[in-house]
């Protein structure tokens, strides 16, 4: 989610492809489309790592469509119940919808930018709300194992879960589960 | 870094109750003492009939030996508590308990539990308050946003139980609301 040049979770970030559109011809750098031409031609369309369209496109060489997490069809599910929405299956797994968005949201010009971070946002908090209930409750279960009647609605929200909701599921479960542990714990056999 | 995620943002439940257990309590000890220096301070002396005021630690190791009973603090009664716990249901915001009462409590529900009057009683009151104060902290998170959060009277032991993935969840809002224009 951060910035930071050594910071794994935004080169990964930054690997995930968006659908350039040359507008001009480049020579000799067919192979970035997989080899089969020499050259680039203009108007090609061609799936570029995002890492490598910054300079592209802040110099005109190519323009990108929205990718298809960021869909208007993506923003009317979220809007309708961010909840049932599954965010990994829109970027594949272990990936970052909001870290993909965030950067997404640099290359936009500026209205479609905020209007991207207003749904980013809103999504966000929608779902914290019920990433945190979920952590606390597996928490509250002691080990993971007895997750059996837990209903089908919870446990596909957990599945679609983002990285970095993945992340805050963890941290809440494991401060809730070592405050149960520690309130729980006994110093009577002390002495 | 070394540490496990979980340590580098906040205490373990356990540092806090250390923490706590330089709080001073009273005692009544069944062992005569000198005055005594110790790192924190100096304690006693300790003349039996009379009450004596030690940190919680050595009250616990005291306790522990048998060599005192301990005076419940004001706040640890069944009044107190039951007063709290009706204004805790009754009004918006967290009422004003003490920073380390989850800490000190517990700590004392543990190993001086016959000192409490009434300690069943207190120990359920407890547990009611920590719910009601629990299911508002979870209220709270409806209304996160970038800039600030504010959750008056929280105690110590609660602010480090969320602590983690409150921190974390603003920062990610920090970068998904930072304007387009500030970041070029």
């Amino acid at each position: 989610m951060d910035d930071d040049y050594y910071s794994i979770d935004s080169i990964l970030a930054e690997n995930q492809k968006i659908q350039c559109t040359f507008k001009v011809d480049i020579p000799d750098l067919g192979h970035l489309d997989g080899g089969h031409e020499r050259d680039i031609k203009a108007l090609s369309k061609i799936q570029l790592p995002l890492w490598m369209t910054y300079i592209l496109i802040f110099s005109d060489y190519a323009d990108f469509t929205v990718p298809a997490p960021f869909s208007s069809r993506v923003k009317n599910a979220l809007n309708a119940e961010c909840k049932s929405v599954r965010l990994s299956a829109l970027v594949g797994a272990g990936a970052s919808w909001y870290a993909f968005g965030k950067i997404v949201m640099r290359l936009l010009a500026q209205d479609a930018a905020r209007d991207m971070g207003a749904v980013l946002t809103t999504a966000f908090r929608e779902r914290l709300l019920e990433v945190i209930d979920q952590a606390q409750h597996f928490a509250a279960l002691g080990h993971i194992g007895g997750a059996g009647q837990s209903n089908d609605t919870a446990a596909a929200f957990r599945e679609g879960l983002d990285a970095t909701e993945r992340e805050l599921f963890a941290l809440a479960q494991d401060s809730a589960r070592s405050t149960k542990q520690w309130y729980e714990s006994t110093d009577r056999g002390r002495r | 870094m070394a540490l496990p995620p979980s340590l580098r943002v906040s205490f373990s439940p356990q540092e806090l109750e250390l923490i706590a257990c330089e709080e001073l309590v009273e005692i009544i000890p069944l062992i005569a003492m000198e005055k005594t220096a110790f790192i924190s301070g100096a304690y006693g002396p300790l003349r039996p009939p009379n009450k004596a005021k030690v940190p919680l630690w050595m009250a616990m190791n005291l306790k522990l030996k048998k060599k005192c009973h301990i005076v419940a603090p004001d706040w640890l009664s069944v009044e107190y508590l039951q007063d709290k716990l009706l204004q805790e249901t009754n009004a918006e915001g967290f009422s004003a308990l003490p920073l380390r009462f989850a800490e000190m409590s517990k700590v004392l529900l543990d190993v001086a539990a016959e000192d409490i009057p009434n300690s069943d009683k207190v120990r359920s009151l407890l547990k009611d308050i920590r719910e009601v104060r629990q299911a508002k902290s979870r209220d709270g998170l409806k209304k996160i946003d970038h800039i600030e959060l504010s959750l008056a009277n929280l105690c110590a032991m609660e602010i480090n139980e969320i602590r983690p993935f409150y921190t974390r969840a603003m920062d990610v809002l920090t970068h998904l609301a930072r304007s387009p224009i500030a970041d070029v």
